[in-house]
């Protein structure tokens, strides 16, 4: 948003000048050292990655052979059986696959949606501060909140949204939201395109730095708006789309509380993702052993991601 | 507030765009706020205003919501204190420190960036029993930060990078350390993505449920994003009780609003540093 955030130019930086070449042994004995002073620099960073990251994967793994209940004692060894179970458990296929389905939306509606808002609201609309605060309201309000009030509006009997079908008008189009699968389908999607708030945010950043000026030649050449989004914003913005699906991507596994305080993954888990898949083996029926197998599984896809999206972003350095 | 000119204002004088640009805006606003608008009605439809009070005033289930506020502050401050000195501390290192087997040790540590905070739920329970740190506000804090570490990693090197080698050199060849140059050049240099940072890590404290919700099992130690649940069942049934449990939704949503409204700007543009680079 301001100048000083711009995003280009601290990579340009990055493969910065080697120092000036020394006698051997005394570099090796200033690289010995420099290792010493970075090691003690990253201490507190590595000790919080062995404990939480490191010693917690060796202990999911562990766990993750045992049956055993939140106190851990009398764990029994299971061997893979655990795995063998989630594996072929459709309820956990499914919350992978509506993992993936929520994720797929979620990038549709930030490629379309997103993108649009953006450029509606950079092209000088007055009250543009107002307009952007509120369509990324709900994205930064904490989403145990908002997931809340919005199951709430979609009760069937009071909930406010079936209340103004039928003020409208049009009480046919009213249903029983979290009864089944197909209106639970739809209210959960309709959550994700209020939380449209990311992408609008870095379509937004990267408006203001993107090279517009052939809009004037499009306007002289009588492009029409539909065009002028359509064949030279958006490919213009192709960078910014791929931070955008790449971010979507990243943050839709940690998208726990969204589905939790909303349909709970109602009708029968039909709905569920793999978060609250796991939260419910857990808290829920405290088949401690059986969980941590399913976030093993949860974990190897979420690094998998990790490391596409690391490849390539070196890539495009 | 001026309108900025520029190509895109040019979008405007297309035939009917402004008008279609505001027609969609204000459909969009009212349906976006449709939903606070539908809690804060529902929390005035029994009782009137003065549910809030009621609910400021009152426990349920043990949890008082002007504790709630207390205990999310400080859990969000330990969180981006953490967040903030110990990202710092290795944003500099990746970046101004040469050694061997940096670039490995940087992406190893950026591999964890899509951890789901569900997926160390059980560890995270063992560790905090064998630590001691249930119902503690540094036991949430901690695991939080293992979460955010990843993005504050990558936002401070990208932002150390844009600094100069030859200022930290220069201190070099005065005599300054690392150490020194880290307290006293680098912090105060990258002092903006500091800011930013931190009101990142504010927020998504505020916004985390999980971690509480496992680790404060004490109602006096309950945070706002917890307490959404865990008031639930302290309201009845009855339509005064409902429209009080709504007020109490709205209260809770307030510390997250006044963050947002005052430090939008530092949100903005800490997500948008740390984005993907091209």
């Amino acid at each position: 948003m301001t100048s000083t955030t711009s995003r280009n130019a601290p990579v340009a930086a990055a493969s910065g000048t080697r120092p000036a070449r020394a006698g051997q042994s005394r570099r090796t004995r200033h690289r010995g050292r420099a290792l010493g002073t970075a090691l003690l620099f990253l201490t507190p960073l590595l000790l919080i990655y062995a404990v939480y990251y490191l010693y917690a994967f060796g202990f999911l793994a562990a766990t993750s052979t045992t049956r055993t209940t939140l106190s851990f004692s009398e764990a029994t060894d299971v061997g893979w059986e655990n795995f063998h179970l989630v594996l072929t458990d459709a309820v956990f296929i499914r919350s992978v696959a509506n993992n993936l389905l929520f994720a797929a939306v979620s990038i549709a509606v930030a490629l379309t949606l997103g993108f649009f808002l953006a450029v509606v609201l950079a092209s000088g609309v007055r009250l543009r501060r107002f307009f952007y605060a509120v369509f990324l309201l709900p994205s930064l309000i904490p989403l145990s909140l908002f997931a809340t009030v919005f199951g709430r509006m979609l009760e069937t009997r009071d909930g406010a949204v079936n209340a103004t079908l039928r003020t409208v008008g049009l009480g046919a189009l009213s249903q029983d939201w979290l009864g089944e699968s197909g209106p639970a389908y739809a209210a959960l999607f309709v959550l994700l395109v209020y939380l449209v708030g990311l992408p609008i945010m870095y379509y937004t950043s990267d408006l203001s730095t993107a090279n517009t000026a052939v809009l004037e030649s499009a306007l002289l050449d009588g492009a029409n708006t539909g065009q002028m989004y359509r064949l030279i914003l958006f490919p213009l913005l192709r960078n910014t789309h791929k931070t955008v699906i790449l971010s979507v991507l990243l943050g839709s596994f940690r998208a726990f509380d969204m589905v939790f305080f909303s349909t709970k993954g109602d009708p029968g888990g039909r709905t569920g993702i793999t978060g609250t898949y796991v939260y419910n083996a857990m808290l829920g029926e405290g088949r401690v052993g059986y969980a941590s197998a399913a976030a093993v599984v949860v974990l190897v896809i979420a690094l998998a991601v990790s490391a596409i999206h690391l490849v390539i972003q070196r890539k495009g350095q | 507030m001026t309108t900025p000119t520029g190509p895109l204002g040019l979008l405007r004088q297309q035939r009917g765009h402004t008008v279609g640009a505001y027609v969609i805006l204000a459909v969009g606003a009212v349906l976006w706020l449709f939903p606070m608008i539908t809690a804060v009605r529902a929390s005035l439809a029994f009782g009137g205003p003065g549910n809030y009070l009621t609910v400021l005033a009152g426990t349920f289930n043990g949890v008082s919501l002007p504790r709630t506020f207390v205990n999310s502050l400080i859990v969000a401050a330990l969180h981006a204190l953490i967040v903030c000195s110990v990202g710092s501390l290795a944003g500099y290192t990746f970046s101004k420190i040469r050694f061997p087997g940096r670039e490995s040790l940087y992406y190893g540590v950026l591999i964890f960036l899509a951890v789901p905070a569900v997926a160390i739920l059980v560890p995270v329970y063992w560790i905090t029993g064998q630590l001691a740190l249930f119902n503690t506000h540094i036991g949430v804090a901690l695991p939080e930060a293992a979460l955010t570490l990843p993005f504050a990693v990558l936002l401070l090197r990208n932002y150390a990078d844009g600094i100069p080698d030859e200022l930290i050199e220069a201190a070099s060849i005065d005599g300054a350390g690392h150490g020194r140059v880290y307290r006293l050049i680098f912090l105060r240099l990258s002092a903006p993505a500091l800011v930013n940072l931190g009101a990142l890590s504010v927020m998504w404290s505020f916004q985390d449920f999980l971690f509480p919700s496992t680790i404060l099992k004490d109602s006096g130690l309950t945070t706002a994003a917890q307490a959404v649940q865990t008031i639930q069942s302290g309201f009845g049934p009855t339509p005064t009780q409902t429209s009080q449990y709504f007020a109490a939704l709205v209260l809770l949503a307030v510390p997250a609003l006044v963050l947002v409204v005052t430090g939008l700007r530092f949100i903005t543009s800490g997500i948008t540093q740390g984005g993907v680079k091209e």
